[in-house]
C-alpha cells in the first residue's frame, strides 16, 4: 500500500515535469526571440566587470549599443586592446592600436608629509571632507585619503596607505572610475610607458608649496635645466614631463629638491 | 491651536532645547578692534572689492560692489584703515576673498539716504534700497532678499511669512531681537508688504517663545492684515517649506520655489534689517548672534559683520572647557569651523562651543530598519532606502526617489539608533547629482 503510494506520486509528478518541459521545449522554439548572433559574442569580448567605465549601465547595455551602432567601440578600458580587437572584427571594423593606460595617484601627501589644516573628525567620505573650509590638508591639490576611490574600484586595485591612495598598477585596467569620482582630481590616467612622473598637482606660489607640503613641486625649474630632452617644463610653478619626449633618463629625479619627481622601475 | 507640519523631531527636549543659557540674556553690542569681511557672504557671484589696501573706510561704505544678476554689495562694518584685500579660507571649498579693517574706534557713518517713515517711503524705490544695503537672508541661507521681494512675472504672492521660529538648537538672537525690538521687525514686514503689495502678514513664533508672542502681538495691535501664528515647538519648523506647510497649509510642490505656493517667507533678523535700511538708510553692518555653549558667559551679541569666532568668544568671556568642537549656526545645521580665525558672516546666528566629551563622533553601526528615519523626515523621504541605494553608489536612483527635495535638516541622523550619518550623505548626494547632472 505504501509502496504504491510512493510510485503513484512518482509517477504524477515525473509524468507532469515531462509533460511541462515538452511545453517550455515547444514555447522557446516557437516563441524564441531573434537576438542579433553579433550581441552574444560582443557581450563575450568584454572585461565583464559592469563596471561603468563606458558610460553604459553594465556591460550588456555596451554591449547592445555597440551592435546597434551606437556607439563606439573603444569604450570598454578594462577589456583594453583584446576587447577592442575582438569588438573591430565582429563589428567590421579596424582597430587602432591604443596606448596602454594606468590610473596614477599625482600626490604624495602622506599623513605627516603634508599639513593638516584641521582635525577632521566628520563622515569617513573625500567629498564632504574637501568641501568644509577648504578641506583638511593646508594643501588644496593633495589627496585626502578618505577612500572614496577605493569604494567606487570594482577591480580591487585600490587601498588607502598611511593617509593616502596607493594603486596597484598590475590589477588598475585604467577604466578611469577613481578620476570621476575623486573630488580634487589627484588620480590622472597616463601611459603605462610614463615611468617618470612629477607626484604633485600644487599651483601654490614656492613659499606657501614648501610651507604647506613637504613633497610638493616648488618650481624651482632645477629639472628643467637637467633635462637634455626638454621634456620637462615648469608653468605656474608646477612641472609636467612630456611622455612621448621623456626617455626615463631619471636626471630630473636626482635633481629635484623636494623628491616630487618619481621615476618607477 | 499650534500649527505644525508632519514629520520632524524635538531636539534636546529636556534641556529647553539647549536654549535656556541665553533666552534671557538681553542683546549686547560689540565692537572688535579689526574685522576681516569676506566678500562672498551670500549666495550668487561674489562681490568685486572696490577699496585698496591703506584706503579710510567709514562706517556703512561700499567696499564692494555687486557682480552678475543677484549679486549685493558689501559694507564697511566699521570705520577705518584697511589692512588687506586677499584670499583667506573661510568656511568655503575655497579661499574667499577678504577685506580686513582695523577699527579707528570713531564709528563715522558715510552719508545715509533713508527713504522715510513705514508709511511715507515710496514703495516703488524699497527694492533698490534693500539691494543697496546688502540684505540678505538673515536665518542662514544668505539669500539676496531684493530678489525675493521681486515677484516674477506670471507669479503671484498673497502671504509674507516672517519666520521667527527659530526651531534650531541653542539658539536665542531672533528670540531676543523679537523681544527688545518688535518695532523694528514689525515696520520691515510693513516695508516688504508695501513694496511688493501684499495685505498679507504673518509672524511665525513657536510656542517655547511665549514671551516673544506677547510682545510681537501687542506691537502688531491695530495694524490690519498682520497677524502672528503660534507653532508647535519642532523642528525643523523653521524650514522654509515647513514653515509654509504648518501656517498656511500649502505645500510647495517638489523642486519649486515657496513662491509657487505664493508665499515668500523673511526672517525676522531680515525684517529688523529692511527696517534701518528703508527708515534711516543704514545698511546691513551689524547681527545679532548668539554665542553659547562651553563660554563663561554665554551671551547675546550685536556684533559686526566680519568679527572673527575668536573676539566674539572672548566677548562672551572665552571658553570655559577646553572645546572639541565649534559651530557656525546651531547645531544642528551649523558647520563645525576649522579654527577660530574665520570670520562671522551675515548669516551666522549662533556660535556654540561645545566640549571635547559632546564632540566625540559615535561610530556608525549597520541599519537596523527602524524607520525612524522615515518618521523623522519633514520631506517625506525614506532615508534609510536611499542610503543603501547610497551604498550602491546609485545617484541615479537617488535622484528618482527624490534626494533632491532632503533639505539637509539632520532630523533623520539625529534619530537613528545605529548612528550612521544619513544627512550628511544626502548632502553629497545632492552635491554630486548637480555637479554631474546625473
Amino acid at each position: 500500500m505504501e509502496l504504491n503510494a510512493i510510485l503513484y506520486a512518482a509517477g504524477v509528478m515525473g509524468g507532469l515535469g515531462i509533460l511541462f518541459g515538452l511545453i517550455l521545449t515547444f514555447a522557446s522554439k516557437k516563441f524564441a526571440v531573434p537576438v542579433d548572433e553579433r550581441f552574444t559574442l560582443a557581450r563575450d569580448a568584454m572585461a565583464g566587470a559592469n563596471c561603468g567605465a563606458c558610460g553604459y549601465p553594465g556591460c550588456d547595455a555596451y554591449a547592445l549599443a555597440v551592435v546597434n551602432g551606437e556607439t563606439t567601440i573603444d569604450l570598454c578600458t578594462p577589456g583594453g586592446q583584446k576587447t577592442l580587437d575582438l569588438l573591430a572584427e565582429i563589428m567590421g571594423q579596424t582597430a587602432e592600436v591604443t596606448e596602454p593606460v594606468v590610473a596614477r595617484v599625482l600626490c604624495q601627501g602622506e599623513t605627516g608629509v603634508v599639513k593638516p589644516r584641521y582635525d577632521y573628525n566628520g563622515p569617513e567620505t573625500c567629498h564632504t571632507a574637501v568641501g568644509l573650509a577648504g578641506g583638511p590638508t593646508m594643501c588644496q591639490w593633495s589627496c585626502v585619503g578618505l577612500g572614496d576611490c577605493v569604494r567606487v574600484c570594482r577591480f580591487d586595485a585600490m587601498k588607502i596607505e598611511n593617509g593616502i591612495v596607493v594603486i596597484d598598477e598590475d590589477k588598475c585596467t585604467a577604466c578611469g572610475m577613481c578620476v570621476k569620482e575623486c573630488p580634487r582630481s589627484v588620480i590622472k590616467l597616463l601611459p603605462k610607458k610614463a615611468r617618470v612622473t612629477v607626484r604633485c598637482q600644487s599651483l601654490a606660489a614656492p613659499r606657501e608649496a614648501r610651507e604647506t607640503c613637504d613633497k610638493a613641486c616648488i618650481g624651482c625649474k632645477r629639472c628643467e635645466k637637467a633635462c637634455e630632452y626638454d621634456a620637462i617644463h615648469v608653468n605656474n610653478f608646477l612641472a609636467l614631463i612630456d611622455p612621448e619626449k621623456c626617455t626615463l633618463c631619471g636626471a630630473c629625479v636626482q635633481v629635484c629638491p623636494t623628491k616630487c619627481i618619481e621615476q618607477l622601475p | 491651536m499650534k500649527l505644525s507640519f508632519k514629520g520632524g523631531i524635538h531636539p534636546l527636549r529636556e534641556l529647553h532645547e539647549g536654549k535656556g543659557k541665553t533666552h534671557s540674556q538681553p542683546i549686547r553690542d560689540f565692537v572688535p578692534e579689526r574685522v576681516c569681511i569676506p566678500v562672498d557672504m551670500h549666495i550668487g557671484t561674489p562681490s568685486a572689492p572696490c577699496v585698496k589696501k591703506g584706503d579710510l573706510v567709514k562706517l556703512g561704505q561700499v567696499i564692494a560692489t555687486p557682480v552678475g544678476g543677484i549679486g549685493i554689495p558689501v559694507h564697511a562694518s566699521v570705520s577705518g584703515e584697511v589692512i588687506s584685500v586677499g584670499p583667506r579660507q573661510m568656511l568655503g571649498k575655497t579661499a574667499s576673498t577678504c577685506i580686513e579693517i582695523a577699527n579707528d574706534g570713531k564709528d563715522e557713518w558715510v552719508e545715509l539716504s533713508p527713504l522715510g517713515s513705514v508709511d511715507s517711503a515710496p514703495a516703488d524705490k524699497i527694492v533698490q534700497q534693500v539691494k543697496d544695503a546688502g540684505i540678505c537672508g538673515m536665518g542662514g541661507a544668505c539669500f539676496p532678499s531684493h530678489i525675493k521681494m521681486m515677484i516674477p512675472e506670471g507669479k503671484s504672492v498673497d502671504t509674507i511669512i516672517l519666520n521667527g521660529a527659530e526651531c534650531e538648537t541653542f539658539l536665542t538672537a531672533d528670540h531676543r531681537l523679537m523681544l527688545e525690538e518688535p518695532q523694528r521687525i514689525v515696520d520691515g514686514l510693513r516695508l516688504i508688504m508695501r513694496a511688493m503689495k501684499v495685505s498679507t502678514g504673518i509672524i511665525a513664533i513657536e510656542d517655547n517663545k511665549k514671551d516673544a508672542i506677547k510682545v510681537m502681538q501687542e506691537a502688531i495691535s491695530g495694524l490690519e492684515g498682520i497677524r502672528v501664528a503660534v507653532l508647535k515647538t519642532k523642528y525643523p519648523q523653521g524650514g522654509e517649506k515647513q514653515l509654509i506647510d504648518a501656517v498656511t497649509k500649502r505645500q510647495v510642490p517638489s523642486g519649486a520655489l515657496p513662491i509657487d505656493a505664493q508665499v515668500v517667507v523673511f526672517n525676522v533678523g531680515t525684517a529688523a534689517a529692511i527696517a534701518d535700511a528703508v527708515i534711516h538708510g543704514k545698511p546691513l553692518i551689524s547681527r545679532v548672534t548668539t554665542v553659547t555653549g562651553c563660554v563663561n558667559t554665554p551671551s547675546n551679541l550685536r556684533v559686526r559683520i566680519g568679527t572673527s569666532f575668536q573676539d566674539a568668544i572672548e566677548a562672551a568671556g572665552g571658553f570655559s572647557e577646553d572645546p572639541g568642537k565649534i559651530f557656525a549656526g546651531g547645531s544642528m545645521t551649523g558647520l563645525c569651523i576649522p579654527g577660530t580665525e574665520v570670520s562671522l558672516t551675515k548669516a551666522n546666528n549662533g556660535i556654540v562651543v561645545l566640549n571635547q566629551k559632546d564632540a566625540v563622533k559615535k561610530q556608525p553601526t549597520p541599519c537596523i530598519r527602524c524607520g525612524r528615519c522615515v518618521e523623522a523626515c519633514p520631506s517625506r523621504l525614506n532615508p534609510q532606502f536611499l542610503n543603501a541605494l547610497n551604498d550602491l553608489s546609485d545617484l541615479a536612483g537617488m535622484k528618482k526617489h527624490n534626494v533632491m527635495d532632503c533639505t539637509v535638516c539632520g532630523s533623520c541622523s539625529y534619530v537613528c539608533p545605529a548612528k550612521i550619518e544619513l544627512c550628511a550623505t544626502f548632502k553629497e548626494a545632492k552635491e554630486k547629482i548637480t555637479a554631474r547632472r546625473v
